[in-house]
This record gives structure tokens, sequence and C-alpha cells, in this order.
């Protein structure tokens, strides 16, 4: 039996939630994986060797850290699941913007919080990670996929395309052509682009593609009418600080 | 002599908790419920963005209960901007929450509460010995996620939940499918409720004696005010002033107070404050349960969540019906800021859930509070702790422990 952990540190469940989703693909697995470690799923959890370990949120705390550092130790693949670990989450879109005192201070007054705190980061800055499935939440086909894929010794493979390739196969009208901010152009693709088929445009949950060209998408905000810093600021709230490419500051020098 | 008593994982429940029972001289001293989830500051983060983001941004509150933070938030946002939304999104969003009533429901009940009764570590063990039962929490998961999916965009964090209303709406045979599913659930929602009302609640009485809602008559239904089991009523701009936070040092999550008492929200205090307003066809099988509501044991909650996912797909079944007569309207959303303060209130499924926002003149946030169903729960979850450990004063401490994890179970925190 290959032995499969699921762990969440600092995040809202929702990966692990839609895991939990993938109700058939559970059924296949489990004649040949055995949960060993599922905390939101059963109550005996044994922190011993992985074959794979799944880990969802960001680290943000020191029981984050310890608990991520342990399960690498034991872990011959250590995935991250969904934007939190893979890019530190909603949480860290203004990690550059304030000091780790104010964000506490708006939040918590003046109370001292018995558990050590720190910034919001993805698990690249921690440990050394195998695979990144990135989305908030994660896409479940991409988590079966590569558990399929480990199971059969196959290196899982995510082209780095942008969300506007996934808009033509499935005939979605170009959002940002009818005016409505759209982030596809310099997004990772792997979702099925289920936002810009609601009317959405794509809040770039899943990070960068390949070379995305910011500064183009930028002028492109600006003539629909999108102020530059709120272009700034949208494009951050998923990216964390993967966004660095970005060649322009913003106009109140706060820094992007 | 002290001794403590600790569970330091909790699980099978969303996020991080842990508790400390302390006794001194063999009496009980202390009970902490530390929920030890790093902070992730999102009355910071909202700051300085633009409106439009703050559904989005708040939606990652909680995986679970997402619908529940993107509608507060956007009630609080068309209440800053003075927004009236159409009848038809109006329905929308009932039918949305319907779905979210389905798949966080399903979930507590079969995967995270039943294997304590059925004895199993987890529901995936648990479907070895009982595979249709585990099925059938799947399934009515399933058509929440469907609904949500349809509606939202997603069925986790779906970002067609906005402030004004949805950017498009699903057509008429999507709606009618669901119509359809929605019929066709309601067996099995009723042998859910049969399930839980049969197994063995431990006996307990609450000592928590005041019980607060959103004034509507059930979860899908939206409303400004917010009454108690007191007979209190008060706006959703009042809210700060009658639940205050505080902020302790050994949880992450702040300890709320009605009047300097904890308070009790949740799926119970729901049904035995609106009893009379259930569905008639949910009334008449409550009238055939064991279980007597109203009741002050908290283990029903259980009980009360399966009453509640049989009402929710009963009024699922009208909203939808409603919706079909409806004159289609556009999905054009018109909101236009202005500097002000609003406020939304929403029952989550753990609870009642407020949200508070204040925007500049250009539609950024200034400021946010946001208080969630898990902190106005410590403290009654507290209480409940503290009597728990009476009540069973000769129980072994492994007992104990595990009535402990199914007290807290119980409130889904």
């Amino acid at each position: 039996m290959v032995k499969v952990g699921i762990m969440g540190l600092t995040g809202c469940s929702g990966c692990q939630c839609e895991i939990l989703n993938c109700e058939d693909a559970i059924g296949k697995l489990l004649g040949k994986v055995e949960f060993v470690y599922f905390p939101l799923a059963q109550d005996v959890n044994e922190f011993s060797d992985f074959d794979i370990l799944f880990v969802e949120g960001s680290v943000s705390t020191n029981l984050d850290r310890e608990k991520l550092i342990k399960g690498r130790e034991r872990a011959k693949i250590l995935v991250a699941v969904g934007t939190c670990a893979c890019y530190g989450g909603v949480q860290s879109q203004r990690n550059d913007e304030a000091s780790l005192e104010e964000m506490l201070r708006t939040v918590y007054g003046n109370v001292k919080l018995d558990v050590e705190v720190f910034k919001p980061v993805p698990l690249r800055d921690v440990v050394e990670v195998d695979y990144e499935l990135p989305g908030c939440p994660l896409d479940k086909r991409q988590f079966v996929y590569t558990v399929a894929s480990l199971l059969n010794g196959v290196e899982p493979f995510f082209p780095k395309i942008p969300v506007c390739h996934e808009c033509k196969l499935s005939e979605t009208d170009c959002l940002l052509l009818k005016g409505v901010p759209c982030q596809g152009p310099v997004s990772f693709s792997g979702c099925g682009a289920p936002c810009t088929s609601a009317g959405v445009g794509c809040q770039g949950c899943r990070g960068n593609c390949d070379f995305p060209n910011f500064d183009e998408l930028l002028s492109i905000y600006r003539e629909i009418g999108l102020p530059f810093d709120d272009s700034v600021r949208f494009l951050k709230v998923f990216r964390g600080k993967t966004i660095s490419g970005l060649k322009v500051r913003f106009s109140d020098e706060k820094g992007a | 002599m002290k001794r403590e008593l600790n569970v330091n994982h909790l699980s099978r429940v969303e996020g991080h908790g842990a508790v400390d029972i302390v006794f001194e001289n063999e009496r009980l001293k202390e009970i902490r419920l530390r929920f030890t989830e790093g902070p992730r500051f999102f009355e910071f983060i909202t700051r300085e963005r633009l409106y439009s983001e703050i559904p989005k941004i708040v939606s990652r509150i909680c995986g679970i209960c997402y619908v529940s933070h993107r509608l507060a938030s956007a009630f609080a946002i068309e209440d800053a901007f003075g927004v009236k939304v159409s009848r038809e999104v109006e329905l929308l969003r009932r039918l949305l929450v319907v779905g979210e009533y389905l798949e966080s429901h399903a979930l507590h009940l079969y995967f995270l509460a039943l294997p304590d009764y059925m004895g199993y570590p987890g529901a995936i063990q648990m479907a070895k010995d009982y595979p249709n039962i585990v099925k059938r929490g799947f399934r009515i998961k399933e058509l929440g996620n469907r609904i949500m999916k349809l509606i939202g965009g997603k069925t986790v964090h779906g970002e067609n939940i906005l402030a004004g209303g949805f950017a498009s709406f699903p057509n008429r045979e999507a709606l009618e499918s669901v119509g359809n599913e929605l019929r066709s659930i309601i067996p099995e929602l009723e042998a859910t409720l049969s399930l839980f009302d049969s197994l063995d609640y431990p006996e307990f009485t609450s000592k928590v004696s005041v019980a607060v809602s959103v004034d509507s008559k059930d979860v899908t239904e939206f409303s400004d005010a917010v009454s108690t089991s007191d007979g209190v009523r008060f706006t959703r701009k009042e809210y700060e002033l009658f639940i205050k936070e505080e902020t302790v040092p050994y949880t992450t999550a702040k300890v709320s107070k009605l009047e300097g008492e904890p308070f009790l929200i949740g799926p119970l205090s729901r049904v035995n404050l609106h009893l009379k307003e259930l569905h008639p066809a949910v009334k008449k099988e409550l009238a055939l349960l064991k279980t007597n509501f109203p009741s002050k044991n908290s283990f029903h909650s259980n009980v009360a969540r399966a009453v509640e996912l049989l009402n929710v797909a009963y009024r699922g079944v009208e909203i939808v019906e409603e919706l079909l007569n409806c004159e289609p309207a556009s999905s054009e959303i018109s909101v236009e800021p202005r500097a002000g303060t609003g406020y939304g209130v929403k029952e989550a499924p753990r609870g009642t859930l407020y949200h508070r926002y204040t925007f500049s003149e250009d539609g950024h946030c200034t400021g946010a509070n946001i208080i969630t169903p898990t902190a106005q729960l410590q403290a009654a979850i507290e209480s409940d702790l503290r009597n728990l450990t009476e009540t069973y004063s000769s129980v072994s401490d492994k007992e104990l422990k595990k009535l402990a994890e199914m007290l807290i179970r119980a409130y889904d925190p």
C-alpha cells in the first residue's frame, strides 16, 4: 500500500474539501493507497513515513513550520496543493506593503499571542517542494492526475500556458475585449477557465504562466478604465511575491 | 496537585484546534479551547482594496462556508452604496444558500460527525462496512456542489458571487434540472434525518441560556436584523454594540460575548428559535422523531443539521419554481461607490456571521470587521466543556477526551 498524507497548514481547508469531492477517484484509490495522515477526515493519524505528502496552506506560525519540516523529513514526495502552499495565498498579498507589527495591530490590537506568528510564506520558502498544484482551490482533476501519475511512476507535467488558451478551447468570448478586467493572459491555465465562462474575469488564482507580460496587460487595463494602482493590487491578490517581474511602481511609491 | 488533559490536535474539524482541561486537587480549574490556526489578517488585507475585490478576498476565510462570507460582504457593500438587487438576484442567492447547506451539513454529518457514533476513525474507514451510507453523504454533498457551481461558477470559491448580483445567470434548463434533483434527494434527506435521530447522543444540558440567529424564518431568507431567545431584536448596525469581541493570548480566534455572557448560535439555535416556521412537510417529520425540539442538548446540533437539510431542500424546490416564473432580468451589475459604512449579517452553516466595511468615496476599503461564527462560539463551547467535565466526572480520562471532542465537533467550528 502506498502511504499518503494530507496535511493542512494556515488556510481555509478549501483544497482538502476539493480533495474530498473526488468521490470516484477516492473509491478507486482505496485499494492501492492508505491515508495514514488526514486529520480533517479521520482521527487516527500516524506521522510516520509518507510515500506522498500533500500539504495545503501557507506557513504562518512556528507550529506550521515545525509540522512542515517534520513532514518533509518523512516524505519521499512532497506536493504543495493550492495557492497558499504554492505562493502564500491571499493572506500574503500585502506582505510587501506593511510590517508584521502593523498587520497584527490592525487585527489583534496590543494583545500578544502565545503562538509565534510571521508573515505568511509559501512552502518552498521553508522546505524543498517536489510538485506544486496551485489554484484557489486546486483543481480536483489535477489532483487525480497527479496521484495517478505518481502511482504509476510517471512524472506529472503541467504546461504553464495562459488561461486564454482554455477560453479558446471552450469558445468563451474574450472578456478583455468587452472591457472586463481579466488576468487570463498572464495566468497559469489548468483550471478549465470556469470563471471566464461564467462571465467573470480570470482572477489569477493559479499564479503566473510562463513569460507573463504584466506591462502590456496593465496598458490594456488603463484603456478599459481601471486605475493604475487598483490594477496592480488586482494582479497581486493571489500572486504574492511572484509578481516581482513587474517593472512598474505604485504611483504613490508604496511598492508593487 | 495539578493534572492536565490535552487534546493537542482536534481532528475532523475544519481548522486547527486544541483543548486543555486543567484539574487542581482533582477539581476542575480551567478549560482552554485554543484555535491554533495561523492568523490571516483579513481585516488588514482588505484595506486599500477596491470594493469589487472584497467578496473574492473574504471568500478565502473558509473553504466550506465561502458562500456565506461572499454574501455577507456583498450585503455590506450594497448597504454602504445604497444598492438594491433585483428579485432574480435575491432568489438566485437563496438557491445558492440551499447548495451551500446541502454541501456543508452533509460534509459535517457524514464525514466529520457520524464516524464517532458508528465507532470508526473516519468516513473512509467506515465506507468498508457502510458503503451505502457513505455514498448517501457523497450524493447530498454532490448536489450541493452542483448548485454552487451552477450559480457561482466553481464548487469552492465561485467567483460569480459579487456585490450587486451575478455576472451571469443559469439558464432555464439548468434550473429545471436543479428543481428535479432537489425533489429526488428528499427521500435521502428523510433517511438522513431518521439516521441522525436514531443515534445515541450523550445526556447533556447546556447552561448557555441565550440563543441568537438572524431574524428570518430560515437560512434561505436574509434579514437586516438579529433576534435572541430573550426576545431582543437588534439591527445589523447594532451588532457590535451587542456582540463584544475580545482578544485572549491563547487563541488566534477572538472571544465574543453578549452582555458579558457566552451565547449560542448555529443549527440547534436556529431550529429551536424558528421551530414554527419550518416547512410543513418538515414539521410532520419532526413529530415522528425521538429527539424533542427545542433541545438544550448541544449534541442534538447534529439532528438539527439533518432537520435543516430537509428544510432547505423543500425551500429550494419553491425557490426554483419562483425563479422559473420570474421575468428574465438582465444580469448587468450596477454598483456606484460612495463614501460610507455598510453592514452584512448572514446565517452561515455554523452560525451567525457579521461583516462591516468602510469605504472611501472612490470605493476603496478603509476599515473592516469580520466576526466569524467560530469566534462567537468559543465562549459557549468552553462553557459547555466545563459543564461536560462536571457532568461526567466519574468517567475515565480517555472517555472524557472522546466526549469533549464529540462536543466540540457538534459545533462544527
